[in-house]
């Protein structure tokens, strides 16, 4: 059986995006830098991943013209490309500070949950109402 | 008078320091050139678009100027040496002066003016909005990752441009020797060969390379020196430009100074 090792992989309003690159980039950098993978397949990865969130058509946009939702999806893929990734969460209604709950970031979780480890999600004690039964 | 000589001590040795460093940030760059770690998929892919940002789409514009401002050289000189009846000394002007010692400065000149402040400025703006902090946390190191293909985008494209530069000049001196001299093109090919040193060409393309490595390294290390303020940004450009210039002086002077000895 295979050990795991987690990597620390922040999703944070302290870890923004890099602005002078494009969202594909930001995502495939992870892979392409600790992994060495070839750019075009680091690419089509970065891609696929936006694809599965619902977001393909922003890989080729950059930080500025994201909305809230759409740079969180970024982040957290961003997160999940960190081999054995530990995605730490940090108060995600900064990063989408119009949700009203936590729905929108669980099934967004959900949905690429093969790509990490474990999530954890930090956040002040007076924000549990958002969270509901998580 | 005591805080007249406290103030000169102080800024000698801010110079010295901000040398000493700048020297030190270059070697730990220069190092990590000739490591083939570096060299990482997404290392390769930041050089090649440096690259294209650099030397591709600057291409027409730079072109346009090389014409111009070539033909424009190459005419006066040509006059010059036809007024003064140093015709023979045509070739000697041509490769000793316009191609190894002009071509590689203007062509410096104009992307200074146009790659190294945006290098500059790209830093800064990166550093107040905490995206060197982002590379860190992912243990991206920044001078794999923004450092070195920078450098070294600055050292091949300064080459590569220097030598279009030369090549666009020796061109249009073809049509003025034509038009001065009455100087058919395979006497004017003759002369420029027979002026030709390989030493010269070396020293050339040396002098670019180093042009080109100084002119990305400064103005990244003073775009790293800002703080994360807002306010930094232009402080950090207007230094960094500042000191890029005289670093261009200080190269050309040495480079000057070995072609003497």
């Amino acid at each position: 059986m295979r050990e795991f090792s987690p990597q620390a992989a922040p999703v944070s309003v302290d870890v923004p995006l890099i602005s002078n690159q494009d969202v594909y980039m930001n995502i495939a950098m992870i892979k392409e830098y600790h992994e060495n993978m070839p750019r075009q397949e680091a690419e089509r990865l970065a891609v696929h991943s936006l694809g599965r969130i619902g977001f393909e058509h922003i890989a080729y946009k950059r930080n500025p013209s994201l909305t809230f939702e759409e740079r969180f999806g970024v982040m957290l893929l961003r997160a999940a490309m960190v081999k054995d990734a530990m995605i730490l969460i940090h108060k995600p209604f900064e990063l989408i500070p119009h949700l009203q709950d936590i729905q929108m970031i669980t099934s967004m979780l959900e949905t690429i949950d093969d790509l990490y480890v474990s999530c954890h999600i930090y956040d002040y004690k007076w924000m549990q109402e958002k969270y509901g039964e998580l | 008078m005591k805080t007249f000589w406290e103030k000169l001590g102080r800024a000698a040795i801010r110079i010295i320091e901000d040398s000493s460093d700048t020297i030190v940030f270059a070697g730990r760059v220069f190092v990590r050139i000739f490591q083939r770690k570096t060299y990482s998929s997404a290392m390769r892919e930041v050089l090649v678009n440096q690259i294209y940002f650099t030397s591709v789409q600057i291409l027409p514009v730079f072109i346009i100027v090389s014409v111009f401002f070539g033909s424009l050289l190459i005419g006066i000189v040509f006059t010059m040496l036809r007024d003064l009846g140093l015709t023979e000394f045509i070739g000697h002007v041509l490769m000793g002066l316009i191609v190894t010692e002009l071509s590689p400065f203007l062509t410096v000149l104009l992307i200074t003016l146009r790659s190294a402040s945006a290098i500059n400025t790209e830093m800064a703006v990166m550093k107040v909005n905490r995206e060197l902090k982002t590379l860190e946390t992912f243990r991206i190191d920044i001078v794999d990752y923004l450092l070195a293909p920078r450098v070294l985008n600055g050292i091949i494209s300064i080459v590569l441009l220097s030598s279009l530069f030369s090549i666009v000049l020796l061109i249009s001196g073809i049509l003025f020797a034509k038009l001065i001299f009455g100087m058919n093109i395979t006497v004017y090919t003759n002369i420029v060969l027979n002026s030709t040193h390989f030493s010269d060409i070396v020293l050339m393309l040396f002098k670019c390379a180093i042009y080109g490595f100084f002119i990305t390294l400064i103005p990244i290390r003073f775009g790293l020196r800002a703080s994360h303020e807002l306010t930094s940004i232009p402080i950090a450009v207007s230094r960094g430009m500042v000191n890029v210039f005289a670093a261009i002086v200080i190269i050309e002077v040495l480079s000057l100074l070995i072609k003497l000895y």
